[in-house]
């Protein structure tokens, strides 16, 4: 077969494959069959194909998400400081679910991380975009509270 | 072109520039080992089975990506690369599910093989490996992914080949494994069921329902024939064991398909439901009871004597030119099938991989002729190429079309196409007219007329050229095969008849119409010749002996006694 087949496809397009998957996750919330198809459709790429690329990395979902998404790090600094089990499960207990559920009122979405490169403030969790360091089941409450009270 | 000089293995050859090292082994006669490099598609070098030794390359290089370049010297059995080789293969066993004695392809398995040849007797590291679920949603055959290597020479055959697309993989690392769309179950995808992936597998990933555990390579034996269900006339393999087809492959070095089947051509023959018809069947009293070869020819002649000198044979696409041929000793008319094909400008069906604009007229290639349909697909997906849907109905060609306009609406597609370097039009008898109107407006068009029956021009060659469209004679002889349908105008035609005989290789649909019923070998039961719409005529060769009375001799005693 000819080598020249693959010559429609733009390649400089097809680079711009995960960017615009992070751009269709902060907008979907999640990479739905829809949202790949658009991106798909954007670079003129196979739906398959993306769905791959997307598949290949570990910071795609494909489920939607609660409103917030907690990531609570697990990394060994965090661990040794003697966060990481104690948080998880206060997180647990508190909310009612487990790591990769998500809370009935659809608020929050609970996940553990390997690490938040913070070790230096451990224990820590990121919510979104926000980081936050030296946590105590204390903090933690507040924080929850203050996210909920935002609606 | 230039050639460039290179040395494997101590042997100096002449390769053209370009080539990779293994087509240069290859032109050279020397044998490396691959895995998930397969002819039809193109190279990826995943599974680094056929890794060489190439001097002044700091590493092994894959055989099958690597291009040549003048004066390079390769060594593809050193020790090194031997080495190399058993450690590719003990990762390739000790990841997933490769315990030979349960696999269905053991004795046929490409990566068996290979440890055999390189003397895998164990493999060192834990086996280490996810289960994962068989996905057994296709009709005819399943997925196990745990037998899977991840050659993606799936992917690649749905994708260049077949232009489907269907394929893909999720995940990474150990995780990754073939999906089907955006992971549905594969019998819910948009799979067309051509069965290329199945039979382009390496291992017992795919299990085709049919054949597994049916026999191994040496214990099987392989006929070269020809598909008679459309006119593209496909060359296939047909799998054989103790007198009976097993599995139906496409032949890779046979024109038009190269090695590209439909489901029509792959499955639907094993997975027949119809009553094969071994015994005559005469009609007594209204009830159709078995009889003597002799019994049934004379109540055949009677009936049809009875009726009157207006005696009309209708073939099907399933007679070979030597049946139709045979035809002649019975009197009266004679009529095909279906519509009498139509004559395009003598365009191959190589045309429709260099076509730039593709207008199908009032037909659908993802139904008949879908090994036609599948150039049309690659093409749009990998060359650029624009189709057309001319058709008042949605087809299954519509999504690899940049638009579907109605018959009325041809105008737009000319418009389109004028522009364009090599537009095809693609028609059967349906578009005829319109095709030829098309085609006044535009020089460059080159037509693709595509037979309406599997042996259509066989058996106009023969003199069966007039198509069936409802003539009334008083009695029919149906010379019927395989074929699954009556047309609507023979079925109505066939109601009002005073007496039918059939000649066909199923009950059904004939024991609702015909008086006498006579079985007939099927195309994997008979040798001869067909014509397909490029007007080349194949050979078939029979795969199985049977003991029925063929066309010819049906058509020999019945018309003595006529």
């Amino acid at each position: 077969m000819e080598a020249g087949k693959f010559a429609v496809q733009d390649p400089a397009k097809r680079a711009m494959v995960l960017t615009a998957l992070f751009i269709a996750q902060e907008q979907f919330g999640y990479l739905s069959p829809q949202a790949i198809a658009r991106v798909a459709e954007r670079l003129n790429m196979a739906p398959e194909d993306v769905y791959e690329t997307a598949t290949f990395y570990s910071m795609f979902r494909f489920k939607p998400v609660g409103r917030h998404v907690i990531q609570v790090c697990e990394g060994l600094s965090c661990h040794l400081a003697g966060g990481a089990e104690r948080l998880v499960e206060y997180l647990q207990r508190t909310l009612g679910i487990g790591p990769g559920e998500t809370t009935l009122d659809g608020m929050f979405t609970l996940q553990t991380v390997q690490c938040l490169a913070s070790c230096g403030t451990s224990p820590t969790m990121r919510i979104d975009d926000t980081l936050y360091e030296s946590l105590t089941t204390d903090k933690v409450d507040m924080i929850l509270q203050a996210l909920r009270g935002e609606g | 072109m230039t050639n460039v000089r290179v040395t494997i293995d101590g042997q100096e050859v002449l390769v053209p520039a370009g080539s990779t090292v293994l087509e240069a082994a290859r032109l050279a006669g020397i044998k490396i080992s691959t895995l998930c490099d397969h002819p039809a598609i193109e190279p990826i070098g995943a599974c680094r089975v056929c890794l060489v030794e190439i001097e002044k390359q700091r590493v092994l290089q894959p055989a099958c990506t690597f291009p040549v370049s003048e004066g390079m010297v390769v060594h593809t059995n050193s020790e090194r690369v031997q080495e190399s080789r058993r450690f590719v293969l003990q990762l390739l066993f000790s990841e997933r599910n490769h315990f030979c004695m349960f696999c269905q392809m053991s004795g046929s398995c490409e990566l068996q093989s290979l440890a055999y040849e390189n003397g895998l007797d164990h493999w060192e590291f834990d086996r280490a490996f996810t289960k994962f679920s068989v996905d057994a949603s296709r009709k005819y055959f399943a997925m196990d992914h745990n037998r899977c290597i991840l050659c993606r020479r799936c992917i690649r055959a749905c994708d260049e080949l077949v232009g489907n697309g269907t394929l893909g993989l999720k995940n990474r690392g150990a995780n990754t494994i073939i999906i089907a769309d955006l992971d549905v179950p594969f019998g819910e995808s948009s799979c067309v069921s051509c069965g290329t992936c199945l039979q382009i597998c390496p291992t017992g990933a795919l299990m085709d329902r049919a054949s597994a555990y049916m026999g191994a390579k040496n214990e099987i034996t392989r006929v070269k024939s020809r598909c008679m269900a459309c006119s593209v006339g496909c060359g296939v393999e047909l799998v054989v064991r103790d007198n009976r087809v097993i599995r139906v492959e496409g032949d890779w070095e046979a024109a038009p398909n190269k090695g590209l089947l439909c489901e029509i051509g792959r499955f639907h023959p094993l997975h027949e439901e119809r009553h094969r018809l071994r015994k005559p069947l005469v009609r007594r009293e209204g009830i159709l009871v078995e009889a003597t070869w002799e019994e049934a020819l004379r109540a055949a002649a009677q009936g049809l004597k009875a009726a009157g000198q207006e005696v009309c044979t209708v073939a099907s696409g399933f007679v070979t030119n030597e049946e139709a041929a045979a035809l002649q000793a019975l009197p009266g008319a004679k009529a095909l099938m279906g519509s009498a094909p139509v004559a395009g400008d003598g365009s191959c069906l190589g045309v429709l991989d260099e076509a730039d604009v593709y207008i199908m007229v009032n037909t659908d290639l993802a139904k008949d002729h879908q090994v036609a349909g599948f150039a049309i697909k690659r093409s749009v997906r990998h060359r650029g190429a624009r189709l057309v849907v001319l058709s008042d109905q949605p087809t299954k060609m519509d999504d690899w079309a940049i638009a579907r306009w109605t018959l009325a609406e041809a105008d737009r597609a000319v418009r389109l196409a004028a522009e364009a370097q090599m537009p095809a039009i693609i028609y059967t008898p349906e578009g005829a007219a319109l095709a030829e109107t098309l085609a006044a407006q535009l020089p460059r068009a080159k037509r693709v007329a595509l037979a309406p029956l599997g042996n259509a021009l066989g058996l106009a060659q023969a003199g069966i050229s007039q198509g069936f469209d409802g003539q009334k004679a008083a009695a029919y002889v149906v010379v019927a095969g395989e074929a699954p349908a009556m047309p609507a105008p023979l079925a109505s035609a066939l109601d009002k008849a005073d007496f039918v005989v059939a000649q066909a290789s199923y009950r059904e649909p004939w024991d609702q119409v015909a008086d006498v019923l006579l079985p007939m070998p099927t195309t994997f039961e008979k040798s001869g010749t067909m014509v397909n719409t490029e007007g080349h005529a194949y050979a078939l060769s029979a795969a199985v002996k049977v003991t029925l009375p063929s066309v010819q001799e049906m058509a020999a005693q019945l018309g003595s006694l006529l």
